[in-house]
């Protein structure tokens, strides 16, 4: 099948799966055992049945379910993700607003990752059983074990609190202004705003989140790559390669870890997925205002917009994350057709 | 620890040059692990220069709270946060000094007297006070403020229940008309909330005070994005989740703060809270739990404190034995009390915890004596076990599985009541529960029994009457007024203490309704709290009042 017409296929299945992905989680999230009232008014607020009758209507609680599901697909359907119960802004604001954070950090912690971990397993794998090779599987163990909470703290304590060589938790540091909100990418905001200092100020806290935010994929691509390279250094090809005179770096880079690259491809997308959606404990460790924070959030005050809203962008980014791989795997091997 | 001893630690730069010309796999491994590490320490160096630039400006003020904010809007707020915010913000008629919660003082109501039997209030309102817009404030906008907040029905509403009516016979003169005498009304108006609105302004961005203002209000989405009081301060931004920026009133009637700028993150991390705190980024922090605020007291740069809270942590039984078991039987409640063991449960609570006698706070007028406390005696509560009739009393106890409270773990203090009463017998089965289903199951009236703490709204000891019976905290575990003879007479006590304008009589009767309700209620009072939090040596005049946090206007650096 041509690519283009599996990626057709493949973008036009999207709005299908995000019709289920908001179902399930508007099941899941209503059948949690807690009332939105209890979470988002006061001990006398909450008593008094006039105060919660408007708190019902204002969100449109008093509605059957099903009603307010179908609602919120209409809705959806317009582009309207619904407003927040907790911030009070529209949810793709808040979206907007909070997602930004997590893609640089988790874009960050990705190439960390695939700076670190791919020369690393290729080193490892060539070098077999040597030092270097038991080191890289000592760090991928370490990377893959180590509670990321941990980690971090531990990160804070000895470069920020001791030694000084990073800058405190957050996007920036306390007392600098935030630059003009365009893009939400606080990086790019800055250079916008013409915030030279601003920007590096950013990229600098961006440093220690992202390599403890990396420590896990880090182990995990180091691992697979490794394992991957063993396999494909003693296929026949390796060793004919080997056997024209060709350079020894020529056949490990061109010949056996392209061809070693590809397994890693999936997990490199499945990694992304998981950076975005699973960061909220690098989040809530270095105070970093991304989705993962908001989801926590929106989960534990009940806000059913909200909850909704991180579902649809969590799924998309599943989907595309792997329609990605897809196309890479196409892209790195000719030879895999799409079908 | 200072910047210039930041810079020293730098390290040197990293060497990047290859040892040979030629380029083989083991240099370009190296040389590209080098690279990523030069450059992300390169960023690390530069973004600490930037840090330390960031940090000479001294006039303002850093702080991380419990970063929870539902509006900012004072018609809708209530959490401490956007109390604090709105309390900067926004002047209310009358206030409190920093941590005495028991003097209300006038504010924006120069005075005030009471008439018509304790129901007709009058305030005379300061004729100097200008709004951050320009706009003088006058009897129409306390009048508009408060009507608003009565016809919002949202979360501050019920501060205003017992009013009437709100007049303006003139400019600079208001007149509250109660329904009945509630001298607490006084201490209710120094809420943050109950802050003065510009009305012409708030009208213009689509606020609405008439009757139907639930519905025609549209205001709050700006209020959460910009103040429009006379507060010390002004709202400068707000990005949800993030960050409140308060910048200094250069109007303000009592004369400019002298903090310039409020920064006030989330950071929701304890230790990440506790590491800014010591190294100088954050000036103040109030959830740096008690562990932390142990570590830092010992840290010279930071001062650490343990500030009493107007709040009452209490195990309670729901009445209904169908609920609660064998726990809802009057005898057994009683063994509770004597079986737990209060030294253990104040350690964990942690410094400045105070055992509670009743149900009132040590802090606030109306508070039993801590030396009428119950005396843990586990041989009492084992005869009144064998006086109830019951071999094996059991039962099971919700708690929030999630939640720490000015510092104390409540799964960490459920055990300990689970451990103290299995001493004597008393089998309990623990049910933790996320914050939001544990707080349901109560208000449903369906917790067996619980754990928890209740939070003043407001600094008077009428606030805590909730617990009698038939009343906000009665209700929920099954005890109406009706119940008995004793429950009725009590909840007429409190009735009256509620009305009693002589403050006297007034503690008299709340001391005496807290005696009767701990032999035939259904609670077991443990402690009043204490919020171990820190700030820079280097700042004065910062306090922490349990209303509203923290007031910026007396805050200075030195």
């Amino acid at each position: 099948m041509n690519l283009a017409v599996y990626i057709g296929r493949r973008v036009l299945l999207l709005p299908v799966m995000l019709v289920g992905i908001t179902l399930l989680t508007f099941v899941l999230s209503h059948a949690v055992p807690a009332d939105p009232v209890a979470a988002n008014l006061g001990e006398q607020a909450a008593a008094n049945p006039e105060v919660v009758a408007a708190f019902r209507h204002q969100w449109g609680l008093d509605r059957s379910p099903p009603q307010q599901y179908l609602i919120y697909v209409w809705r959806l359907l317009h582009g309207d993700m619904g407003t927040s119960i907790s911030t009070h802004q529209a949810v793709a604001t808040d979206l907007g607003q909070d997602l930004p954070a997590t893609v640089e950090l988790a874009f960050a912690a990705m190439l960390i990752s695939l700076a670190v971990g791919i020369p690393l397993g290729i080193v490892a794998g060539v070098r077999r059983d040597t030092a270097v090779d038991q080191i890289s599987r000592s760090g991928s163990l370490i990377g893959v074990s180590m509670p990321v909470f941990w980690l971090g703290l531990v990160a804070l304590l000895i470069f920020y609190a001791w030694l000084g060589w990073a800058p405190s938790a957050g996007q920036l540091s306390p007392r600098l202004s935030r630059p003009p909100a365009v893009t939400n990418f606080v990086v790019i905001d800055a250079l916008l705003a013409g915030e030279a200092d601003v920007a590096r100020d950013a990229l600098s806290h961006l440093v220690l989140p992202a390599l403890v935010l990396s420590a896990y994929s880090i182990g995990v691509i180091t691992r697979m790559m490794r394992g991957s390279m063993l396999d494909v250094l003693g296929e026949d090809y390796v060793r004919t390669a080997r056997a024209k005179g060709l350079p020894a770096l020529r056949v490990t880079l061109r010949h056996a870890a392209r061809n070693a690259l590809l397994p890693v491809i999936t997990i490199v997308g499945l990694s992304f997925g998981g950076l975005l959606s699973g960061a909220v404990i690098t989040e809530t460790v270095f105070a970093w205002p991304g989705l993962g924070s908001y989801a926590f959030r929106s989960a534990t005050s009940l806000d059913f917009p909200a909850i909704m809203g991180v579902g649809i962008v969590v799924a998309s980014v599943y989907v595309f994350a792997n329609l990605l791989v897809d196309v890479a795997y196409a892209v790195a091997d000719p030879r895999i057709r799409m079908g | 620890m200072t910047q210039g001893t930041v810079k020293s630690q730098r390290p040197a730069a990293v060497d990047v040059a290859p040892a040979r010309g030629t380029l083989t796999r083991r240099n370009l491994v190296a040389a590209a692990a080098a690279g990523a590490a030069a450059a992300a320490m390169g960023a690390l160096r530069r973004g600490t220069t930037a840090l330390g630039a960031a940090a000479s400006s001294r006039d303002t003020v850093v702080m991380a709270p419990s970063y929870v904010i539902r509006s900012l809007d004072p018609g809708h707020t209530l959490e401490p946060l956007g109390e604090m915010i709105c309390h900067a913000t926004y002047d209310a008629l009358v206030t409190l000094n920093g941590e005495d919660l028991s003097n209300p003082r006038p504010h924006v109501a120069a005075s005030w007297n009471v008439t018509g039997g304790g129901r007709l209030y009058t305030f005379t309102l300061r004729r100097d006070i200008r709004f951050a817009s320009g706009n003088p404030l006058t009897s129409a906008d306390v009048k508009w403020s408060f009507e608003r907040v009565m016809n919002l029905k949202s979360n501050p509403a019920f501060f205003l229940d017992n009013v009437a009516a709100v007049t303006a016979p003139d400019p600079y003169t208001v007149v509250l008309r109660l329904r009945d005498p509630q001298p607490s009304i006084i201490p209710i108006l120094s809420n943050g909330a109950l802050g003065i609105v510009d009305s012409k302004t708030a009208a213009a961005q689509g606020a609405d005070a008439g009757p139907d203002a639930a519905s025609r209000d549209h205001a709050e989405g700006y209020l959460n994005s910009h103040s429009l009081g006379g507060g010390a301060f002004i709202l400068e931004s707000h990005t949800p989740n993030q960050e409140v920026v308060l910048a200094r009133n250069p109007r303000h009637w009592r004369g400019a703060p002298s903090i310039a700028r409020v920064v006030i993150k989330n950071i929701p991390e304890a230790s990440t809270q506790a590491l800014g705190l010591e190294r100088g980024d954050l000036d103040v922090a109030t959830g740096l739990g008690l562990s932390n605020a142990q570590t830092l007291s010992r840290v010279p740069s930071v001062t650490i404190k343990n500030s009493l809270i107007a709040a009452s942590f209490v195990m309670m039984v729901n009445t209904d034995p169908e609920l609660s078991g064998s726990l809802a039987n009057p005898k057994i409640i009683q063994a509770i009390r004597y079986a737990l063991d209060y030294d253990g449960i104040l350690k964990i609570a942690g410094p400045g915890a105070v055992r509670m006698a009743g149900v009132i706070p040590n802090n606030l007028a109306g508070a039993l004596d801590p030396r009428e406390a119950v005396k843990t005696d586990r041989d009492r509560a084992k005869a009144l076990i064998r006086e109830s009739g019951i071999a094996s009393p059991r039962g099971r106890m919700n708690y929030a599985s999630d939640q720490t409270s000015f510092g104390i773990q409540y799964p960490i203090m459920a055990q300990k009541l689970q451990a103290d009463l299995a001493a004597v017998g008393i089998t309990v089965e623990l049910n933790g529960l996320p914050g939001a289903v544990a707080l349901g199951e109560y208000r449903a009236a369906k917790a067996p029994a619980l754990f928890g703490g209740y939070v003043a709204d407001y600094p008077d000891a009428t606030d805590f009457l909730v617990y009698l019976p038939g009343r906000l905290v009665g209700k929920r575990l099954r005890w109406p007024a009706t119940a008995s003879a004793a429950a009725g007479e009590l909840a007429h006590w409190g009735d009256q203490a509620e009305q009693e304008a002589d403050a006297r009589a007034r503690v008299a009767l709340l001391q005496k309704a807290q005696r009767r309700l701990l032999e035939i209620g259904p609670y077991i009072p443990l402690f009043t709290p204490a919020l171990p939090w820190g700030y820079r040596a280097d700042l004065r005049g910062v306090t922490f009042n349990s209303v509203w946090g923290t007031d910026f206007f007396t805050v200075k650096r030195t």
